[in-house]
């Protein structure tokens, strides 16, 4: 049987089943097609501006790894002017990122980018080792992601540049749109689905220019351009629902491979249909709670849907228990409200103003942000025995001791 | 009179033998019963009659298309039960008037039998409503301009032969569709068009969907699957659909295995309801389709966390239809089409390129039979 040819070039032998539509391409016109979605992507949304400064969040994984490759190629091909360079967070957790930041830093050096680490160890006292051995293994995520977020935030500080790109990918938003769905946030389904998220609060601008990008063409990407990447996963659990809507994503892209693609359009689509979230194009989101937001709505991308299912029970007893209160309750209706029929009616829906967290300075909704919250629960049940610097520390000494940790932090010459 | 001896009392009337548990509480048939149409009629408060002391009141016409399964037909059994009782009552008028409309299970799926006896039992159960049955195929009779928009909307490559029946051609069409998923999507579109097309020739101002809490959770994540997130405010929302016929879906509230229970417990259904042909065990799950893949996964997941699965309907029921600078709607499905063009960026070897300016929507141009998936 004669070989097939590339349905691009019709010239070369096709090695490559696309797995976005099964085109089957040669391996040259694969990788040109993957880079040039990146492009239209980029200049589709406008993502970057010449002469910009831009920090590539890098993991060492294959979604940042891939992510830095192509903005190296396009920025020289297509003289996008930016100014590109690496930003690495060490999360403290043995056996998985110390070794991929070993990656990165070769990464560093392969891609010619100056590279910056800032550890949680250094920024918030506990690395997340520690944060696992205090609280065990379920519900770790949640600490993570908020610190990753934060962290991100202040090495683009710490570096002066105001645009952080991740490296989420379609199944990232996909999984992000589904998991939301199953545990009822509208607003977070809202604001995950964005390429670009700004806030008024922030000055840092986060965006994914591989959004629709998909999980397995990024694999093949590495793989046929052979980029050093690390491949473990994070060694701890995902959150239930994350690994629910996963498999359900993994599904559906069996059956119908545009699935990821369509579930990303739906996202799009039905944020503009959420109730106080104004988002007139649907692109940008304007949410100022976004900046807090994001860390969890992203996930970090390493789950693979083991799960204890823990909350999804947990969501499941709070909504029987809400049930049955509401079968107590008495309704009390005054008489000049609207008709039952038109229940549409909405109350007005309570914004969140964005402030300034009074520990740590951190853009915030409410009086103590996310991150110094979580850390004053660790603290607290910290044993007072161990020697720890942070051990005897009052609440209100945090904020000067994390300024202070931020001063140590320093850019990592590769 | 000492108690009645009750080995396990209902816990509502406490006077009867309880004969099932539902929502953690132990009820008679007749406690369940009632526990059932009252959460079902709650739904139905917007269709009620004034007072009888006011003037001249004409009873509203409500469409309640019936698939002769379980949701519907238990749909049926209890907005007659609220019929019956406001007729025997002196005091209180009639609501509302049902059409319901029966397209032939046969036509839809050859694997169904004919439901000749079933339609027969139905008119004699339920008397006192007027009752239609309709070919699948008479979608060409009651959407006029469907013909025109198949043949478009299939492409070049599918052969159109106007001097065949419309059986033969609807049957054409079904046949050239290659995935399972574009299959029940397509035919999901085309059951709305003829029952709205029919409720507009019958002047019904609202349609009543039969659709289950389980079913209407399916049809969120598979609508957001297949990239109709768009739709949702109409097509599990309670609210106004793109052709001023009014949805709404009573069964909102109860689960599938609910109204399983509620048919076990009423024998007049028994010869109604066609049982559901369940899915085999066997099947790969790339052969399913996305609606039958969300179906088992809401049901699997469903027998674990009934909450958080009806979650996912009340959920979707909260989204807020949009005004849009661009109202152009789907010529197909009804759903806006300004969002087709936003897809650049996406795929360089453009499967939109055709569709760019295109009367359809994003997820009809999923499910053309020419895009191969």
């Amino acid at each position: 049987m004669a070989p097939t040819l590339c349905f691009n070039c019709k010239e070369a032998r096709a090695l490559i089943i696309r797995p976005k539509n099964r085109h089957k391409l040669c391996r040259a016109c694969f990788l040109e097609v993957f880079e040039t979605e990146v492009h239209e992507t980029i200049t589709t949304f406008k993502l970057f501006y010449p002469g910009e400064r831009v920090a590539i969040g890098a993991s060492g994984g294959k979604d940042s790894t891939v992510l830095a490759a192509v903005l190296k190629i396009l920025n020289e091909r297509y003289r996008y002017g930016l100014d590109l360079c690496l930003l690495s967070i060490d999360e403290g957790i043995r056996g998985y990122r110390d070794d991929s930041l070993e990656t990165v830093k070769r990464n560093a050096k392969q891609y010619d980018m100056p590279l910056m680490i800032v550890g949680y160890g250094e920024l918030y006292g506990w690395t997340m080792d520690q944060v696992v051995e205090q609280i065990g293994k379920k519900g770790n995520c949640t600490y993570c992601g908020v610190f990753r977020r934060q962290a991100l935030d202040r090495g683009a500080a710490r570096l002066e540049i105001k645009h952080v790109v991740t490296g989420h990918n379609a199944d990232d938003v996909a999984e992000t749109v589904m998991m939301n769905l199953l545990r009822g946030d509208l607003p977070r389904l809202s604001r995950g689905t964005s390429i670009v998220t700004a806030s008024g609060a922030s000055e840092i601008k986060r965006s994914k220019p591989l959004k629709y990008a998909y999980e397995k063409e990024i694999v093949l990407y590495a793989h046929h351009r052979q980029l050093d990447y690390f491949s473990t996963e994070c060694i701890y659990s995902p959150e239930a629902f994350r690994g629910s809507a996963r498999t359900l994503i993994k599904d559906l892209e069996k059956i119908r491979p545009s699935s990821i693609l369509d579930i990303v359009k739906s996202g799009e689509d039905m944020a503009v249909l959420v109730p106080g979230e104004t988002n007139p194009n649907g692109k940008t989101c304007r949410s100022k709670a976004a900046a807090e937001d994001e860390a969890e709505a992203g996930g970090c991308g390493s789950q693979n849907g083991r799960s204890s299912g823990g909350e999804m029970a947990a969501m499941e007893t709070q909504l029987a228990e809400n049930e049955a209160a509401g079968s107590r309750e008495t309704e009390i209706r005054l008489p000049q409200q609207p008709k039952p029929g038109s229940s549409k009616t909405q109350k007005p829906i309570k914004r969140q103003v964005m402030g300034h967290c009074e520990r740590c300075g951190y853009i915030s909704s409410q009086r103590v942000c996310k991150a110094c919250t979580l850390l004053d629960g660790l603290n607290r049940n910290r044993p007072k025995t161990a020697i720890e610097v942070s051990a005897s520390m009052d609440d209100e000494e945090i904020s000067s001791t994390l300024a202070r940790q931020m001063e140590h932090t320093q850019l990592t010459n590769s | 009179m000492p108690a009645k001896e009750l080995t396990r009392p209902c816990m509502d009337c406490k006077d009867a033998e309880a004969i099932l548990t539902t929502r953690k509480r132990s009820l008679c048939s007749h406690c369940f019963k009632l526990f059932i149409q009252f959460k079902i009629l709650r739904r139905m408060d917007g269709h009620k009659a004034p007072p009888k002391i006011q003037k001249e009141y004409l009873p509203s016409k409500l469409l309640l298309p019936l698939s002769l399964g379980v949701s519907s037909s238990v749909l049926l059994h209890i907005l007659d039960w609220q019929l019956e009782r406001q007729r025997s009552n002196p005091h209180s008028r009639v609501a509302y008037q049902l059409h319901v409309l029966v397209i032939e299970p046969s036509t839809i799926s050859p694997s169904n039998s004919s439901f000749d006896s079933n339609f027969e039992g139905l008119q004699k159960t339920f008397p006192t409503h007027i009752f239609t049955r309709l070919p699948f195929y008479s979608v060409f009779e009651y959407v006029p301009e469907m013909k025109e928009l198949i043949l478009e909307y299939a492409g070049p490559q599918f052969a159109d032969d106007s001097s065949q029946s419309d059986e033969a051609r609807l049957a054409a069409f079904r046949g050239s569709v290659s995935s399972a998923t574009s299959k029940d999507d397509l035919d999901n579109v085309l059951l709305t068009r003829l029952v709205v097309a029919f409720a507009k020739q019958d002047a019904c101002e609202t349609i009543l969907w039969g659709d289950s809490d389980t079913r209407l959770s399916a049809k969120t994540l598979a609508g957001a699957a297949k990239g109709r997130g768009a739709s949702l405010t109409w097509q599990v929302s309670d609210g106004m659909s793109p052709w001023g016929v009014q949805f709404e879906f009573p069964l909102r509230d109860i689960n599938k295995p609910e109204l399983q229970q509620y048919k076990s417990v009423c024998p007049e259904l028994s010869n109604i309801v066609i049982p559901d042909q369940p899915i085999p065990d066997n099947i790969l799950t790339k052969n399913l389709s996305i609606d039958e893949l969300m179906m088992r996964y809401v049901e699997t997941q469903g027998a674990k966390y009934p909450g958080v699965m009806a979650n996912v309907s009340r959920t979707a029921n909260k989204l807020q239809a949009a005004g849009s600078d661009d109202p152009a709607s789907c010529a197909l499905c009804g759903s806006l089409v300004g969002n087709v063009k936003g897809n650049t960026g996406i795929t360089v070897a453009s499967q939109f390129g055709e569709s760019q300016g295109s009367q359809f929507c994003y997820g009809c141009s999923r499910s053309r039979p020419e895009i191969k998936s």
